[in-house]
C-alpha cells in the first residue's frame, strides 16, 4: 500500500507569520494535532500541538506569548515522504523520529498528509474483517512452494481467501493467518491436519467426540 | 401455549447432500415430536412475496437469487455471496428461501394482530444474509424481514440472537435503527465465522448503544454464558421495552457442534428458552416470536429444539428418547447414539484452561457493560 492511498488531503497549513492562537483555535475547532507552515509555498516546518504546549507552558523556560508566530515554536526542518512510498516506509520513519506526522511532498509540492492515525487505519485494513469470515491459522515450514501448497488447497476446495498476514515463529516456521470464506473451517482444518499442515487454529476440541 | 409455523416446502432449502444445513435436521425434530405424543398443530404460512424482501435486500441482489435460481449462468453469483461452498447455487432456490421469510414473516403478521402471543417458525433464523449478500447459508434474513413489518407498523423490537455465530446480517441491517435493539450472544469473531460481534460495535446513530455483542472464549461452557446472559439481557429489555422479542434459537453452541467451539448442555438451552419466554412475558407484552437457526449435529438438534418445541407448550419434558425415532435415524445417530433428550451429567470431563477462560470473559462483559453505562444503562 502506497502513501498516496493512505495520506489525507487537502492539508490545511499556516503561514509562518500566524500566531500561536490563531494555531490553537484551530487544533481545537478542527481537531487537529499537527499544521505545516508554508511560507509562500514552500514548507518550512510543522507546528504540533505538543510544541504550542510547550512554548506556552509555565514550564517552558521562557515562554512564549499567544501573538507570537508559529515559525517560532515549529518543529523544523520537516520529515518528509514521497507519495509513492510504502506505507511500512512511511511507519519506520515516523518511529525512528517518534514523530506523529509525514507532510507528503510531490517535489517542491505539498499534496498531503501522513498522521499515526492514517498507520492505524491502515493496520486496521490489512488486519481487518472485510467480509463474513473465519480464521484459519497455519506454521508452514520455512521454504519454497508450502504456501502456494496451503493455497493450492484451498483452491482445491473452492474456499475463497479474502486476507493473508504473515510473519515469522519463534521456531522458524511462518505463522500464516488466513480470513477464508467459510463458515465451515473445523471440517476444512481436520483435512488440512490429514495433509500434514500443521494447524495451530482451529484446534481439536479439549473434550471426547 | 404457543402457535408452530411449517409446511412441508421447507424441505426445499437444500443446498445438497454434502451441505450441513440439510432439512434433514428439520425432519428429524418433526419425527421426534411425533414420536413424544406431542399433538402438533402446524401452521402453513404463505411464501414470502418479492415486495417483502425489498423491505431489507437490495434488488440487484434479489433479482440475482431469482435469475440463478432459474439456472441462467452469469448473474455474478461470487459478488453476492453465492456459488460458494457455504451458499451454492440450487434451482428453485428463491422459492425455498421465500418460503421460509413467509413463515416468520406470517409470525410477525399474528404478533401484529394480536392473535397470537408466542410464535415458534420450525425453520429459517437465517440471521447471515445482508442486504445485498447471501452469506453463512442464509440467502434472505428472514428475521429482519419480520422485525422490518414490526417496525414499520410503529413497533419497538428486541432481537435476541443464541446461535453459536454472531448475528452479524439482522445486527449491520438495523444499525442505525433507534427502533431495534439487537443483542447476539456467540463465540469470539476473533476466532469463529464471521469475524464480528466484537463488544465495541454497539449501534450507529441515534442508535447508539442498541447493538449489543457478547462474544464468548473458544470452550466456554454454560456457566460463564449464563452468567453473562443474566448480567445483560435482562436489563437491556426491561430498560429498552420492545413491543415484541425476536428469538434466533440455534442450537450451534451445543459442545457437540461440528462447526464452533462453545460447550453448552441441553440443559443450559433449555434455561436459555425458559428465561427468554419469561423475560418476553415481563419486558415484552408476552410477544415472542422465535425461529431455529444453525445446528449440524444430528445427534444434537432435534433433541435440543424439542425441548424448544416442548418448553414453548409449556409441556413436560421426557427423560428418554422413543426407541423408534432411534432406530428410524440410526444412519445419521452413529454407532454411539444419544439416549435421552438431556444430556448425561456431567456432559463432559473438566475442560482445562476454565479459570483463566472465566477471567476473560468476565473482563469482556465488564467492558460491555461500562460501554452500555455510557450510552443508556
Amino acid at each position: 500500500m502506497l502513501v498516496r492511498e493512505m495520506m489525507r488531503s487537502p492539508v490545511t497549513t499556516l503561514p509562518p507569520e500566524a500566531s500561536l492562537r490563531e494555531a490553537g483555535e484551530l487544533f481545537q475547532a478542527r481537531g487537529f494535532r499537527h499544521l505545516p507552515v508554508l511560507d509562500g509555498g514552500r514548507l518550512v516546518g510543522v507546528l504540533t500541538d505538543r510544541d504550542l504546549r510547550w512554548a506556552t507552558s509555565a514550564l517552558c523556560p521562557e515562554p512564549l506569548s499567544l501573538d507570537a508566530p508559529v515559525e517560532v515554536a515549529m518543529s523544523r526542518p520537516p520529515i518528509t515522504i514521497d507519495p509513492l512510498d510504502p506505507v511500512e516506509d512511511a511507519a519506520r520513519i515516523m518511529r525512528k523520529h517518534k514523530i506523529g506526522c509525514l507532510p507528503v511532498m510531490d517535489g517542491p509540492d505539498l499534496v498531503g498528509i501522513l498522521t499515526g492515525m492514517d498507520i492505524l487505519d491502515t493496520l486496521i485494513k490489512l488486519t481487518g474483517i472485510s467480509l463474513p469470515s473465519s480464521r484459519l491459522e497455519v506454521a508452514l515450514a520455512d521454504r519454497p512452494g508450502e504456501l502456494a501448497r496451503l493455497t493450492a488447497f484451498l483452491a482445491g476446495r473452492n474456499v475463497n481467501i479474502h486476507s493473508i498476514l504473515t510473519y515469522p515463529d519463534p521456531d522458524r516456521a511462518v505463522r500464516t493467518v488466513l480470513r477464508l470464506g467459510s463458515s465451515q473451517i473445523r471440517p476444512l482444518a481436520e483435512d488440512l491436519a490429514r495433509e500434514g499442515f500443521r494447524v495451530l487454529w482451529p484446534v481439536p476440541k479439549p473434550w471426547p467426540r | 401455549m404457543a402457535t408452530l409455523i411449517h409446511r412441508p416446502e421447507y424441505a426445499q432449502y437444500d443446498f445438497g447432500p454434502e451441505h450441513p444445513f440439510t432439512p434433514a435436521r428439520l425432519e428429524m425434530l418433526l419425527d421426534l415430536l411425533r414420536e413424544l405424543e406431542v399433538p402438533l398443530d402446524l401452521l402453513a404460512a404463505p411464501a414470502a412475496t418479492r415486495e417483502d424482501l425489498l423491505g431489507v435486500h437490495d434488488p440487484a441482489y434479489v433479482a440475482a437469487v431469482e435469475a440463478l435460481s432459474r439456472g441462467e449462468e452469469g448473474a455474478g453469483a461470487e459478488s453476492f455471496g453465492l456459488g460458494t461452498p457455504d451458499n451454492p447455487v440450487f434451482p428453485g432456490m428463491d422459492l425455498a428461501a421465500r418460503w421460509l421469510v413467509g413463515g416468520a414473516l406470517h409470525g410477525a403478521h399474528l404478533l401484529l394482530e394480536g392473535r397470537e402471543a408466542h410464535v415458534l417458525q420450525l425453520g429459517g433464523g437465517l440471521h447471515h444474509a445482508q442486504r445485498d449478500r447471501a452469506a453463512g447459508f442464509c440467502l434472505y434474513n428472514d428475521l429482519a424481514i419480520a422485525i422490518r413489518a414490526m417496525v414499520d407498523r410503529g413497533w419497538r423490537v428486541a432481537y435476541l440472537d443464541l446461535d453459536l455465530h454472531h448475528g452479524d446480517g439482522v445486527q449491520s441491517l438495523f444499525y442505525e435503527n433507534d427502533r431495534v435493539l439487537t443483542i447476539s450472544l456467540h463465540e469470539s469473531g476473533h476466532y469463529l465465522f464471521p469475524g464480528t460481534g466484537h463488544i465495541h460495535e454497539l449501534g450507529g446513530g441515534y442508535a447508539r448503544g442498541l447493538s449489543i455483542n457478547v462474544p464468548f472464549e473458544p470452550f466456554t461452557g454454560p456457566e460463564d454464558y449464563l452468567e453473562a446472559f443474566e448480567a445483560v439481557v435482562p436489563r437491556v429489555l426491561e430498560t429498552f421495552a420492545p413491543h415484541a422479542l425476536v428469538l434466533q434459537a440455534g442450537a450451534d453452541a451445543h459442545f457437540d457442534d461440528p462447526m464452533g467451539d462453545l460447550a453448552l448442555t441441553t440443559q443450559a438451552f433449555e434455561r436459555l428458552y425458559r428465561r427468554a419466554m419469561e423475560l418476553a412475558d415481563q419486558h415484552a407484552h408476552g410477544r415472542l416470536l422465535a425461529t431455529l437457526g444453525g445446528g449440524y449435529e444430528a445427534k444434537v438438534v432435534a433433541r435440543v429444539w424439542a425441548i424448544l418445541v416442548l418448553t414453548l407448550l409449556g409441556r413436560p419434558i421426557p427423560e428418554r428418547l422413543p426407541p423408534r425415532w432411534l432406530a428410524r435415524w440410526q444412519p445419521l445417530l452413529g454407532p454411539e447414539p444419544p439416549g435421552c433428550l438431556h444430556d448425561p451429567v456431567p456432559p463432559y470431563p473438566p475442560i482445562p484452561g476454565a479459570e483463566s477462560r472465566h477471567r476473560h470473559n468476565q473482563d469482556t462483559l465488564a467492558r460491555l457493560l461500562d460501554s452500555l453505562g455510557r450510552y443508556w444503562l
